[in-house]
């Protein structure tokens, strides 16, 4: 059986409520979002929203993210850095965890999105569903990286002992935190049914 | 003008596929049969648990803010965390912006989305409806997805491995309340489907205009 897209029958979906209507009006009738039969621009606001977070990215790295200040010495530590001194330490599923958070899931969400927002201007047809799945994986992981802010703030709430050991927050958190607030925009702007439009037409 | 769309029919979010969820019963569940993406789950009780979670996470919530989160002792020296604390230190150390974000994250968003989501499912259980349901329903759905309890909770963890071995580090009550609070957050966000919920709101406005 042979389904048929909304698209096909001139109704639009709306993102918010599920509700589907005449594709000519520019409100949904239910809730009162903005309607449309895809996201507008989304190609060029996704890409737009990823080169912004790949330019976050190098702060985020070279910056330190904490600083430490024990007896009035203070080091720095970058994301990377960090996760060397717990290999050092001897936690290593505490470092596996802060390197898939902090380094693994934002460069392979940016990777994804990257990829599918190609392969949509490429017109692949190939593996629609795959590349839905990989879309879905990466809008689903995105706020897992806040781990790593989060860490530091914990640290820097909890540790302040004057004068014997304070941690400071450093400006790469505030660079982090923005590449995984703008990758979170990137995937939200992004339309998978793109995936499916060069399908359907090939099957028409 | 093209015919007017049927109801029970509903598209895939992810891949646009039309299809008819008229007839669902209580508890099934509906899936799109091309990309697998969740279309809608029927649960007759859904609006009670949503209201049941939300009140439980509130208390949870007030928990967590009260009392010490976790305190640090080294050579005599003890610092106190509390939640609110995360994102006070934050501003006094100069960054108000990553204060900003962290409280939003972790406790304004969270909470107002729990008191919205109280408030709406009591209306609805009540068979009530009122303007205002439109545009805070819309609200909720926006600032949902801002919510990161569950992963500010996994930061805990790794915070308290990564300097358990410096220094004593003792868990307060808090951290157990904010435990609690995040798995009635995710509980209470889990029983809100957007199809169902909307489909009930609109009965609703069309039984007020009808009578």
């Amino acid at each position: 059986m042979q389904g048929k897209t909304a698209a096909s029958r001139n109704l639009a979906s709306c993102h918010l409520c599920l509700k589907l209507a005449d594709a000519s009006l520019h409100h949904c009738p239910r809730c009162g979002e903005p309607l449309h039969l895809r996201k507008s621009n989304s190609l060029q606001r996704t890409l737009a929203l990823l080169v912004t977070a790949c330019v976050l990215y190098i702060p985020a790295n070279v910056l330190p993210i904490m600083i430490t200040d024990q007896f009035g010495n203070s080091t720095d530590s970058t994301i990377l850095g960090g996760v060397v001194l717990l290999i050092d330490m001897g936690s290593a599923p505490i470092a596996a965890i802060i390197f898939i958070a902090s380094v693994m899931v934002p460069l392979g969400k940016l990777i994804a999105l990257f990829y599918v927002c190609w392969s949509v201007s490429a017109g692949r047809t190939t593996d629609p569903r795959q590349r839905t799945v990989l879309y879905r994986a990466a809008e689903l992981i995105g706020k897992w990286s806040m781990v790593d802010v989060f860490v530091v703030s914990i640290l820097v709430a909890l540790v302040h002992l004057t004068g014997l050991l304070v941690i400071l927050p450093g400006a790469a958190a505030v660079a982090f935190a923005g590449v995984v607030i703008v990758t979170i925009v990137a995937a939200e702007s992004f339309d998978p049914r793109m995936i499916w439009d060069q399908q359907d037409v090939t099957n028409e | 003008m093209s015919a007017p769309p049927e109801t029970g029919l509903v598209a895939c979010p992810s891949c646009d596929l039309l299809f008819d969820v008229s007839g669902m019963r209580n508890g099934e569940k509906a899936s799109c049969s091309r990309c697998g993406d969740f279309l809608t789950r029927v649960r007759t009780d859904c609006f009670f648990k949503l209201q049941s979670y939300a009140v439980a996470g509130l208390v949870f919530l007030m928990i967590a803010c009260a009392f010490p989160f976790l305190s640090f002792e080294s050579s005599g020296l003890e610092s106190i965390m509390t939640l609110p604390q995360t994102a006070q230190q934050l501003y006094d150390q100069g960054r108000p912006d990553l204060a900003l974000l962290v409280a939003g994250f972790i406790i304004f968003i969270p909470a107002v989305v729990l008191i919205l989501l109280l408030l709406l499912s009591t209306c609805i259980i009540q068979q009530k409806f009122y303007a205002w349901m439109v545009p805070v329903t819309r609200l909720v759905f926006h600032m949902q997805n801002w919510a990161m309890v569950e992963v500010f909770f996994i930061g805990v963890l790794v915070s308290l491995v990564k300097i358990g071995h410096m220094a004593t580090v003792v868990i307060g009550i808090s951290f157990w309340g904010y435990g609690a609070f995040a798995l009635c957050f995710i509980a209470s966000v889990g029983n809100l489907d957007r199809l169902q919920y909307w489909n009930e709101l609109e009965r609703l406005a069309g039984l007020k205009n009808a009578g």
